[in-house]
């Protein structure tokens, strides 16, 4: 998008020297966070958190917000995990069933907000409330495993699952073809009608990175035990949610009335719509990221889930979201979830007590918003 | 109020050559941005008593100059020199600048809407009872001893969110009046006021002239700057075009001054070839909400394709309120029936309205117009995406060319497509609200003041489109607060007066004084 690179490289380059100086500090501390295993397990923490963030980008963007996402992660899956174990539901259906009731639900907020007009703030402040209870209520404040007696099904697969080695260097490839084709592609058509677009180097330097980038991932991620499912997870819902932010009306739609409501409003923009529509899709972000979430901890217990709205909106932050809506990006939040997910990974190997972890996380949040407004982000 | 207060002596107050220094002054002011300068060479003084206008495009480095004046761009910041009584200054902070006497009244309304009118003009020097209490009664005797001192008719209880926009101007002045200034600055200070509210306002700066404060006056119209200043100082890119009494110079060569080469008609000509009646409004009768009180009463109004039909009347007529109403954004419909074409408009439904044709640019481009934070093609086909679809996507190229046809042929001046709309001038940032408007095809188009706020030259570019649509065979119709721009862009003019037509007039018949008694409700139902 034009508004990306528009901004100042100030923050950009603020955001990636902290990124180095947090993975540099642990390294120096624990060498073994750089280990192929560990770089593994953090990959597919980073898939949670980022999912769970690139939902809540798409409520930031008109302007709301959820904080019962923690929550919601913990019921979905506790309620699929009930289905499987104790019901003996097929882990597919059981999902389908979980997710499908995340999105009404989900949904229903949004009519409060949109249609109702009561603050997102207190809907949601009620759902994380109302979310908790159930969460405790459906697992009787028990440990509900995810598959019968040590196998394993589509659910544990979510976080267990890795690509084969082959099949790992055959995504990159395909991935890597893929982006060179659209990038040069949208490219030339855009030359050829006569607009402006990035010079051959620059493209070639973008493209370059990325590809070296993709590549590594997966060399690291063969060292152990293959590019995990939860990392593809992610990559397909990120370029979902990149090309419907950035690419369709719906997109449009989020970023103007989260830039200006009224003018939205005026110019025709369903608005209500809009919003029930961002909430509908936050619905589904957090039944999948409760799954993942839930398989990543074997069972569902009380504690899943518990404030992982808060990382959400952290990684958002970090990632030049603004918490008014109508500004953010893609990339930005993947941003922001990698130094969420490597502070806590990073944090969890030190063996830092749950006390500091809190105010870590706390400091990081706090100091993340002051830094976007210190550097012109938050006009 | 001084005694002496009489125009003999006002039309005096200037006096050339006197050994007084200036009570402000600007010698040689330069300010740079980057590499661009916005201010490269301006000068201008007043004297205190005197009403010293600045006019200017926009861009021409108005607001830059009210920045050095008021302290936003510290000393040091530029070159040249701001003087005080002769003797330089150099202000740190806006806190300085009115230390030194300098208020300024901005263009952008900076007022509490959840607080009473007092509280507003007292914010800062709340008085207090002996247990450091806000003393109440104090607070409203303040506020009325100051509002009856500027001559404005408000209830000092009132809540400023409940008062119109003139009423609010009002407000801002009186708040700046309160820290008794000796150099009093106004922005664009009747931008957004009715005929018998700019009457208001240049009478109260009369008596603050007469009372021996200096007035600096930025404004776009000629009329009131001819009708109030003593001097005038043209600017134009950044540099001052020099200063001349107002009673040697005109409005013609002021204008030509201004845009560098000289206006001949402000209004273009245009033969009117009305088709069949594409706009129909019968008996309607609206409320803001269902059992409130009705804002407009058993009105009447047809446009024809190919006609602009005017529409004038005071603040508070209703005038807004029927465009809103009409786009389906505004009110309840406790009477009434308005069609388009065949098809007949429910109330409070945009969509439907946008879908029959009908497109809105609203007066308040800012707040209902426009998504600052974008960018020029994003504003621009933001009503418009449906059509610019391959498959689920929006089609890049499409959204582009679509733009770029826009900005060129409405001559938008904008470094790039993408370039934050906040960054245009308002001139442009209008041209983009009408040109999201345009792209919606519409086949009635409703303005609202759509030239308040820009250039002339923007002014001019405006006009000449608005004939252009007519002459497509589209219905325009216009809501403004200028008299002359009514009679000189209306093949028709409906005044409304408190909610009810107050006349219709044709272009012939059409004169300013009766225009006025209609608005006034003086004319009864007159066509």
């Amino acid at each position: 998008m034009g508004a990306a690179a528009a901004r100042l490289p100030a923050r950009e380059l603020s955001m990636g020297l902290a990124l180095l100086c947090i993975w540099a500090f642990f390294a120096w501390r624990e060498p073994v966070f750089l280990s192929e295993r560990n770089l593994s397990l953090l990959s597919i923490e980073l898939a949670i958190t980022a999912i769970l963030a690139l939902g809540m980008f798409v409520v930031l963007l008109p302007g709301q917000i959820d904080l019962s996402a923690g929550s919601g992660v913990g019921l979905a899956g506790a309620v699929a995990a009930v289905l499987v174990h104790l019901h003996g539901v097929p882990a597919p259906l059981a999902l389908l069933i979980a997710g499908a009731g995340a999105v009404l639900a989900w949904a229903g907020m949004g009519v409060l907000v949109a249609v109702e007009r009561v603050p997102a703030f207190i809907i949601t402040l009620g759902g994380l409330l109302v979310f908790r209870g159930l969460h405790w209520l459906v697992i009787d404040s028990q440990t509900v495993p995810i598959v019968e007696g040590g196998g394993s099904n589509l659910y544990s697969l979510l976080t267990t699952g890795y690509l084969p080695s082959v099949a790992g260097w055959a995504l990159t490839a395909a991935v890597a073809v893929a982006l060179v084709v659209t990038t040069l592609r949208r490219r030339a058509r855009r030359l050829r009608h006569g607009f402006p677009a990035d010079d051959s180097e620059l493209s070639f330097l973008k493209l370059f990175v990325a590809i070296q980038g993709l590549a590594l991932v997966t060399l690291v991620a063969n060292g152990f035990r293959g590019i995990p499912l939860a990392l593809v997870i992610l990559g397909a819902v990120a370029l979902l949610v990149q090309q419907l932010t950035a690419h369709t009306p719906f997109g449009r739609y989020l970023y103007a009335t989260g830039g200006n409501e009224e003018a939205a409003v005026v110019s025709g923009v369903p608005v209500r719509a809009t919003v029930i529509g961002a909430y509908a899709l936050m619905g589904g972000v957090v039944a999948l990221t409760g799954f993942m979430q839930t398989a990543y901890s074997g069972a569902s217990t009380t504690t899943v889930g518990s404030l992982m709205e808060l990382d959400a909106v952290a990684a958002c932050v970090i990632g030049g979201t603004s918490l008014r809506g109508g500004r953010g990006t893609v990339l930005g939040v993947l941003f922001g979830a990698l130094i969420m997910a490597s502070l806590i990974n990073g944090m969890t190997l030190m063996a830092v007590s749950p006390e500091a972890k809190y105010i870590a996380r706390g400091l990081v949040l706090g100091l993340a918003v002051w830094l976007d407004l210190r550097l012109g982000g938050g006009r | 109020m001084s005694a002496g207060a009489d125009a003999a002596t006002t039309a005096t107050a200037v006096h050339a050559g006197s050994p007084r220094p200036p009570v402000l002054a600007a010698r040689h002011l330069v300010k740079r941005f980057g590499g661009i300068a916005a201010l490269s060479d301006v000068s201008f003084e007043v004297q205190p008593g005197e009403v010293h206008a600045i006019c200017g495009e926009n861009g021409a480095g108005k607001s830059t100059l009210l920045k050095l004046l008021s302290g936003v761009h510290a000393a040091g910041s530029y070159e040249g020199d701001i003087l005080i009584d002769g003797r330089p200054a150099a202000f740190r902070s806006t806190r300085d600048a009115e230390r030194a006497g300098i208020a300024i009244v901005h263009q952008e309304l900076a007022l509490f809407d959840e607080m009473s009118v007092a509280e507003n003009l007292l914010l800062a020097q709340l008085p207090r009872d002996r247990l450091r209490r806000i003393d109440w009664d104090a607070v409203y005797e303040r506020a009325r001893a100051l509002l009856a001192e500027a001559g404005i008719a408000l209830d000092p209880a009132a809540r400023v969110g409940d008062l119109g926009v003139g009423q609010r101007q009002l407000v801002e002045i009186a708040r700046a009046l309160a820290r008794q200034p000796r150099v009093l600055v106004l922005d664009e200070p009747t931008a957004a006021l009715a005929r018998h509210e700019i009457d208001a306002l240049l009478a109260l700066v009369r008596r603050q002239k007469a009372a021996g404060v200096a007035c600096v006056y930025v404004s776009h119209k000629l009329d009131e700057v001819f009708a109030i200043a003593d001097r005038i100082t043209v600017l134009r890119d950044g540099v001052a075009q020099g200063t001349e009494p107002a009673t040697s110079t005109d409005a013609p060569r002021v204008i030509a001054r201004m845009v560098g080469r000289p206006i001949d008609d402000l209004y273009p000509k245009r033969a009117a070839r009305t088709g069949p009646t594409l706009l129909r409004v019968r008996g309607l009768r609206i409320a803001r909400s269902a059992g409130g009180p009705a804002l407009l009463h058993d009105l009447d109004l047809e446009v024809a394709a190919g006609e602009v039909l005017g529409i004038g009347g005071l603040m508070g007529a209703g005038r807004s309120e029927l465009l809103l109403h009409l786009a389906g954004h505004f009110g309840t419909r406790l009477a009434g029936e308005v069609t388009l074409g065949a098809a007949t408009l429910p109330a409070g439904d945009a969509r439907a309205a946008m879908r029959a044709g009908i497109a809105l640019v609203t007066e308040d481009r800012k707040r209902l117009g426009l998504v600052l934070d974008q960018g020029v093609a994003f504003n621009l086909t933001l009503a418009s995406l449906g059509r610019l679809r391959r498959g689920p996507l929006v089609d890049e190229i499409a959204e582009l060319e679509t733009a770029r046809r826009s900005v060129d042929s409405l001559r938008i001046k904008t470094a790039s497509l993408e370039t934050r709309v906040g960054a245009l001038s308002g001139g442009n940032q209008q041209k983009v609200v009408l040109g999201k408007a345009l792209l919606t095809e519409p086949r009635v188009l409703l303005l609202d003041e759509p030239t308040r706020g820009i250039d002339v030259g923007a002014k001019l570019e405006v006009y000449e489109l608005m004939n252009r649509l007519a002459a497509e065979g589209r219905a325009v119709v216009m809501v403004s607060s200028e008299l002359p721009e009514l009679l000189g862009m209306s093949d028709r003019i409906l005044m409304l007066h408190e909610g009810r037509a107050g006349g219709l007039f044709t272009r012939v018949e059409a004169a300013p004084e009766r225009l006025l008694a209609a608005a006034l409700g003086q004319l009864g139902r007159a066509a």
